[in-house]
């Protein structure tokens, strides 16, 4: 009977997913635009109605997340799902028994640990603390009771990791809204806040790489401890959490897994007048705009100012579109000393009066990052209502019209999460800034080679060693266009790469006149008898036409004749976004060797063919870069 | 505020939580009705009524599960009364 209707069916099918996908949209849209618990709950309920009737992308390879704690989560998967997917991740959640979680941690055939989660969460509480300090009890043996209480559930932690490999997300304490001791009880170690103070101070003091603390102490703070916690549903359900504050803690778990999976912005695009200062430069002149102390006004833009260059210290890149005449727009930057941002912490600076999506493609292709990796900020409603329907891709951030929110609504957004800072990260501006610098150079230069060479590389290539862990799982879940697999990992399984003996690893740090890029390309390969299996490729836009993807070539075939190996397979995995990378393999001399499912291409060569290419860049150790 | 008024609003709010523009509630109408209905919707309904009925709050003794809806509504009569 299936059979006979089959073509019926798949009309209508056809059909309903095409207005399903826009109503997914749609839903999404408003999700990512609410706080409100009620109106999020019933997007949940829309979004779970219509997943049926989704097309099979909508639904392919999702994240799996554990959830488990001291408190009922059930109600918190719905919700997350939500959540991670406006940040464009799919996921299967499965949520543990209601503090059951000792037992589901420490054994490795527990349900959890055989539902295999790539993200384990442990939220844990208040309740859950079994010892209280003794009233009087010195400062020495609260502080060791903090201790104890970190290292149990660090201990579980690291026993589920060893079963699962998973990352785990540890959400600490939130303190407690009544006080004991009152005011007093601040200067007492052994009052209750002041112990679960210390417990968490323990706790991210002791969380190895692959604990990542979802911090509630300081979320509830935001939101103010008699908000977060509403009495009534715990005694009822053991909820740990009000539904009044679930939307920001759902919107802050989703953004740490999205950060984990390289779901994060890159860069802010952001607008000049009444958004960076206060007026319309073009109108009221450098002397009339308000930026800076005097004016109330002129205050929170400088706040908002300096809250912004605080992200790009830690790695956030700065553009800049303005419907201006570019000399006005720079005019500010140039002579206003209360000016917090300066024309040299931005990457890109469009100043013109071209649509902005237009200025936006220009930016996310000047610095090789897609366009979900932007955030839009413009006070203009009819500017972020056309990037977002020009480029529904980016994240465009919903303002007030006051100034004085813009920090507090650019933070709560949960886009710009993440979690690990690397060297590269802090001192990101300049290399892109250095980027633009090499591009005069290459203007000079008719020839590219001469190019090449005055640019004096120099490149380390290694192994995967511990000391890059970080850099290299970021890269790996960041990069999406030069990326043949776009295959993500997580720390831990970077790391158990490094330890097996059958796989090839390599990472790539460059170095050139203009300064060092950091490490800019990851590489590994198992070894199946005498063949050589690429697994991951991939490398940073900011060095392409560089050579460095030569270099590469060449260190691999090296590696692989060492070790007697025969041939090297390689495979192409095609994604909206690694197009750049089709013809890799054919340019390297690879030949075709068939195709595999999601219009995977294989490619061989053997070892002894390779003939290896010069490249202008010279090979060197750590201290030469 | 009208036993029918209550009724209206009240349906608005199941309407809203269980996201279903058709939905007719009345005094029998129990859990088992409702397909979505189970123990955390539940607490969405009461917090939902509390945000409708503006300044409702159930006290810890009344967010116990509620039989069926002439009860909630019999609750609602009683705050509002009170």
């Amino acid at each position: 009977m299936a059979l006979k209707w089959q073509g019926d069916i798949g009309m209508a099918t056809t059909d309903q997913t095409g207005s399903n996908t826009q109503l997914l949209q749609e839903i999404l849209k408003k999700a990512r635009a609410t706080d409100d618990f009620s109106t999020f709950m019933s997007l949940c309920r829309q979004r779970k109605k219509i997943t049926a009737d989704l097309p099979d992308a909508a639904v392919r390879d999702p994240l799996r997340i554990a959830i488990l704690g001291g408190a009922t989560t059930d109600f918190l998967e719905l919700p997350l799902k939500l959540e991670l997917e406006t940040l464009g991740c799919t996921s299967t959640i499965t949520c543990a028994d209601y503090n059951n979680f000792v037992a589901e941690m420490m054994d490795a055939t527990s349900q959890t640990a055989r539902f295999k989660p790539d993200v384990a969460v442990l939220l844990v509480n208040p309740f859950n603390v079994a010892d209280w300090p003794a009233p009087g009890e010195s400062a020495e043996t609260v502080d060791s009771m903090a201790d104890q209480l970190a290292d149990h559930w660090l201990g579980l932690c690291q026993s589920f990791h060893t079963h699962a490999s998973c990352d785990i997300i540890l959400g600490n304490l939130h303190l407690l809204p009544v006080r004991s001791a009152g005011n007093l009880g601040a200067k007492l170690p052994w009052e209750p806040n002041s112990f679960l103070r210390r417990v968490n101070a323990a706790l991210s003091r002791k969380a190895p790489g692959f604990v990542h603390i979802f911090d509630i102490e300081t979320l509830s703070a935001i939101h103010g401890v008699s908000n977060w916690f509403d009495a009534r549903f715990w005694y009822h359900a053991k909820q740990p959490v009000s539904f009044d504050c679930l939307v920001p803690f759902v919107r802050n778990l989703a953004s740490i897994i999205g950060a984990l999976y390289g779901h994060t912005a890159k860069c802010l695009v952001l607008d000049l007048d009444n958004t960076l200062w206060g007026g319309v430069v073009g109108d009221d002149g450098i002397g009339g705009i308000k930026i800076g102390e005097g004016d109330a006004e002129g205050e929170a833009f400088k706040a908002f100012q300096e809250y912004i260059l605080s992200l790009k210290n830690r790695g956030l890149l700065l553009a800049v579109s303005s419907k201006n005449e570019e000399a006005n727009a720079l005019e500010p930057f140039e002579q206003l000393p209360d000016m917090v941002l300066k024309r040299d912490d931005f990457v890109a600076f469009k100043a013109n009066w071209e649509p902005k999506p237009l200025a936006i493609e220009q930016i996310a292709q000047e610095l090789n990052i897609g366009l979900n990796s932007l955030v839009f900020v413009d006070d203009n409603p009819a500017e972020r209502e056309l990037v977002r329907q020009s480029l529904p891709e980016v994240n465009v951030l919903e303002l007030s019209d006051d100034p004085a929110d813009y920090p507090r609504l650019l933070d709560r957004c949960g886009w710009i999460e993440t979690v690990k800072l690397t060297d590269e990260d802090m001192k990101k501006t300049d290399q892109y800034r250095q980027n633009i610098e090499r591009d005069t150079l290459q203007a000079q230069h008719t020839d590219y080679d001469s190019y090449l060479e005055s640019l004096s590389q120099r490149a380390v290539v290694r192994a995967f060693e511990p000391k890059h862990l970080n850099r290299i799982t970021q890269l790996i879940n960041k990069t999406n266009q030069f990326n043949l697999t776009t295959q993500r990992l997580t720390r831990s399984e970077v790391e158990s790469l490094m330890n097996r003996e059958d796989v090839l690893t390599a990472y790539i740090r460059l170095a050139d006149r203009f300064g060092d890029n950091g490490l800019i390309s990851v590489f590994s390969a198992h070894i199946e008898d005498d063949v050589l299996n690429i697994d991951l490729w991939l490398m940073s836009c900011r060095v392409l036409k560089r050579g460095v993807e030569r270099l590469l070539a060449n260190h691999i075939f090296e590696q692989a004749k060492s070790l007697n190996i025969r041939l090297v397979r390689g495979v192409y995995i095609p994604t909206a976004k690694n197009k750049m990378v089709e013809k890799l393999f054919e340019e390297l001399g690879f030949r075709s060797a068939g195709e595999g499912d999601n219009g995977a291409e294989y490619w061989e060569m053997q070892v002894k063919d390779y003939e290896p290419e010069p490249v202008q860049i010279s090979m060197g150790a750590d201290e030469d870069l | 505020m009208t036993e029918e008024e209550i009724w209206g609003q009240l349906t608005e709010v199941f309407r809203d939580v269980f996201a279903d523009d058709g939905l007719e509630i009345h005094s029998e109408t129990t859990a088992e009705d409702i397909e979505d209905w189970d123990s955390l919707t539940n607490v969405q309904l009461l917090i939902a009524i509390e945000k409708s009925f503006a300044g409702m709050k159930f006290n810890t003794g009344e967010v116990a599960n509620l039989e069926n809806v002439g009860q909630m509504v019999a609750l609602i009569q009683e705050r509002l009364a009170r």
